[in-house]
């Protein structure tokens, strides 16, 4: 595989999973609760990358894949506004946005 | 002519930008409201002068639907159908809407609500101007009901008064009584002719003579509900707490005319039947004379005007009885104009007078003369003196009874005329002559003033037209016959002087108590409504009272015997139950629940409350799920 071949499916995947991976990661690692929603967006955009890349070399007429992709951002979009408001309202009550602050549900 | 469809539209569009807006937004969005119906007005205007000069035989002359369902086999439409009977109850229906939202201007320009109220006048315009262009029944009932959803809210309009809130109750559920009676007759329309459409039923189904008295039965019922015949008469009067130009165009204009127009479309199955025609005219002429009766004894300038509008309601539905579509539209249209023209005079006399008790009212004449002189033709239409509308469509109605050969029917009618013409009389000498009760009586607004001119001109002249309207609706038009003019003439003239001999002459305090001691049963009779509202308070509402009492008797000796009953049975037996409980079963259940709080306490380490970790734990389980389906799959 040399650089002037044009780009195939399996690297758009790969290029979705290292994505993905370090959102996972972030989501995983991060203190903040701002720095965990955005590696959910992070790991969110590795899915729509897939989505549209998989449609595009499968399927190219239908455009479906595309068309969900823009339906999952909007859905992501909207789901990070609450997200945030979420993490507001936390910081009102607490002065804090760290993680590891919240553990009422331990066990 | 895709424009007929948007005359109801508009009001509907004004008032889905004025709902969602703030209370403080709205009150200075009434403009919009206003624009909607004068722009209803002129498109309805050109629609009814497309279908000018009429005739056609009735035949409609624009006709569109879509359908939004269909049932079985039956498609449902929204449609819009321009005949000559739709462009005559449009151009009524926005020039008196368009009259009384101009009027509301001046009226209600201090209410913190004004704009909710026009919010509903628009959604009221709209659904009754929906129901004038229905080609289908079904469509005619939901206008219907959206008409007596804004006829509650405008009723209950100042809520914060206890009056209000029962009154549009009171309304509401009264109208409902007919609004029954109107769906089963939709039920049966449905299963005998199998369509809604106005062509079907009306035209092309051939209807044995059952099932036409059964559908035109139940429709009259709905009729009278809403239109408040006798007996479901009894909102009528109560629902003048509403603000009172709303009660101009609602509740003497239009809605209340529904029931009329129900009628006069159904009519060619109310002809089928006969029976029908003659319960409608029996019921019309009850109303006529009761209404008019009770018109007579009330002291609230408003209540006078309701009874007369429940009145006037019977003449129509007289006509229609006797078979006379025309006469009984054309009451309907001049009956529109002179009652909202009364309503809105009765508003401007109720600001300047700060009472609408005529007893404290008096010497407006001198004080307020446009009020004085719009107010005056419309009583003298309502009374129905020569020349003014009201006389034409009267001595139509006259007509048509006596060509038919309902003579006992026709001197009710005329005694109901002489009625009208007493309390015409009472209500303007009282209101209008005498001593000045209050200082500082001024004249209304000019907003208030100039609609209540158009519609006095109106009422004035548009009697003149009466053959051409006959000829507009595709029947042979003609001048009155002199000696029935003459006779209803001179049935209201009488009226009149006999108002005036009473009233007029202020020769001293009015006092009733010489009619009150000669004939006490009568005075008490009709000051007490003729007995309905204690009829329906002691048998309908106190009436549930005992009967919800019989049952609730009859639940804690019967019902309540048989539970406890059953209940000691059934207890002795479980006493056995119990012991084998006690040691076999809750040993188990106990020997179960320790087990599981044992493992809990190991198992509620992983619930260390780190939402990150349940995230690596879902995280680790997926990827095990992964390589299970990996392994499985190779």
């Amino acid at each position: 595989m040399t650089l002037l071949q044009p780009v195939g499916l399996l690297s758009f995947m790969a290029l979705s999973a290292v994505l993905f991976s370090l959102g996972l990661y972030g989501a995983l690692s991060r203190k903040s609760a701002v720095m965990v929603l955005m590696s959910l967006e992070l790991m969110a955009n590795a899915i729509n990358i897939n989505l549209v890349a998989i449609s595009r070399f499968s399927a190219p007429a239908e455009l479906t894949g595309q068309i969900f992709a823009v339906f999952s951002m909007v859905v992501s979009a909207a789901e990070i506004g609450l997200g945030l408001a979420l993490v507001i309202a936390l910081y009102r009550q607490r002065k804090t946005v760290e993680i590891d602050s919240m553990q009422e549900l331990k066990g | 002519m895709g424009y007929v469809a948007a005359i109801a539209l508009l009001p509907a569009i004004a008032f889905a930008i004025l709902v969602p807006m703030s209370n403080r937004v709205r009150n200075k969005a009434v403009p919009v409201s206003v624009a909607a119906v004068v722009i209803s007005l002129a498109l309805s205007l050109l629609a009814f002068a497309q279908v000018w000069p009429g005739g056609h035989g009735g035949e409609a002359v624009y006709h569109a639907s879509v359908t939004f369902a269909t049932l079985g086999s039956v498609d449902l439409g929204v449609g819009v159908l321009l005949d000559p009977i739709s462009a005559v109850m449009l151009v009524v229906v926005t020039l008196v809407g368009t009259a009384v939202q101009v009027y509301s201007l001046g009226y209600m320009h201090r209410d913190a609500r004004i704009g909710w109220y026009y919010a509903v006048l628009s959604l009221f315009t709209a659904a009754m101007l929906m129901l004038v262009l229905s080609d289908n029944f079904l469509q005619l009932y939901m206008a219907w009901e959206v008409m007596g959803l804004c006829s509650y809210l405008l009723i209950g309009f100042w809520h914060e008064q206890v009056a209000p809130r029962k009154a549009s109750l009171k309304a509401f559920l009264t109208t409902r009584v007919g609004d029954v009676g109107f769906a089963l007759g939709l039920a049966v329309m449905y299963k005998t002719a199998g369509s809604f459409d106005f062509q079907v039923v009306l035209h092309d189904f051939a209807w044995a003579p059952a099932a036409a008295t059964t559908v035109s039965l139940l429709l009259l019922f709905g009729a009278m509900g809403k239109s408040a015949q006798v007996p479901l008469h009894v909102w009528l009067p109560d629902a003048m707490a509403g603000p009172t130009p709303a009660s101009a165009l609602i509740h003497a204009a239009t809605m209340v005319a529904a029931g009329v127009f129900l009628v006069a479309r159904a009519l060619p199955i109310f002809e089928v039947s006969g029976v029908a025609l003659t319960v409608t005219m029996i019921v019309g002429v009850t109303t006529a004379l009761v209404g008019g009766l009770l018109a007579a004894v009330q002291h609230d300038i408003k209540k006078v005007l309701a009874y007369s509008t429940i009145s006037q309601l019977g003449y129509m539905f007289v006509a229609l009885g006797a078979g006379g579509l025309v006469a009984g539209m054309y009451h309907l249209v001049t009956h529109a104009f002179f009652k909202s023209l009364l309503f809105l005079g009765a508003g401007v006399i109720i600001h300047a007078a700060h009472t609408q008790d005529m007893r404290e009212m008096g010497g407006l004449a001198k004080k307020m003369p446009v009020t004085t002189v719009t107010f005056t033709i419309g009583s003298l239409a309502l009374a129905g003196v020569f020349p003014f509308s009201g006389f034409w469509s009267k001595d139509e109605i006259l007509t048509i009874l006596w060509h038919e050969g309902h003579y006992v029917v026709f001197a009710l009618a005329l005694a109901a005329a002489f009625v009208t013409a007493v309390y015409v009389a009472r209500l303007w000498f009282r209101v209008f002559t005498g001593p000045t009760q209050s200082a500082e009586l001024k004249e209304a607004h000019v907003e208030m003033l100039i609609p209540m001119g158009v519609l006095a001109a109106i009422s004035a002249f548009i009697g003149f037209g009466s053959p051409y309207f006959a000829q507009f609706l595709g029947h042979e038009g003609e001048w009155p016959a002199a000696a029935i003019a003459l006779t209803s003439m001179s049935v209201a003239g009488i009226g009149l002087a006999l108002g005036w001999w009473v009233y007029g002459r202020r020769t001293k305090v009015i006092n009733t108590r010489p009619f009150k001691q000669r004939a006490g049963f009568v005075y008490d009779a009709l000051t007490l409504k003729l007995y309905f509202d204690l009829t329906y308070d002691y048998f309908i509402v106190r009436g549930y009272g005992r009967l919800a009492e019989m049952l609730s008797g009859f639940d804690r000796v019967v019902v309540d015997g048989i539970v406890n009953g059953a209940g000691a049975v059934w207890r002795s037996g479980t006493e056995v139950g119990s012991l084998i409980d006690t040691y076999v079963i809750d040993g188990a259940v106990n020997g179960t629940a320790s087990l599981i709080k044992a493992a809990g306490a190991k198992v509620r380490r992983i619930e260390t409350g780190h939402i990150q970790a349940y995230q690596g734990l879902m995280v680790a389980a997926l990827v095990l799920l992964m390589l299970w389906f990996v392994v499985k799959g190779a």
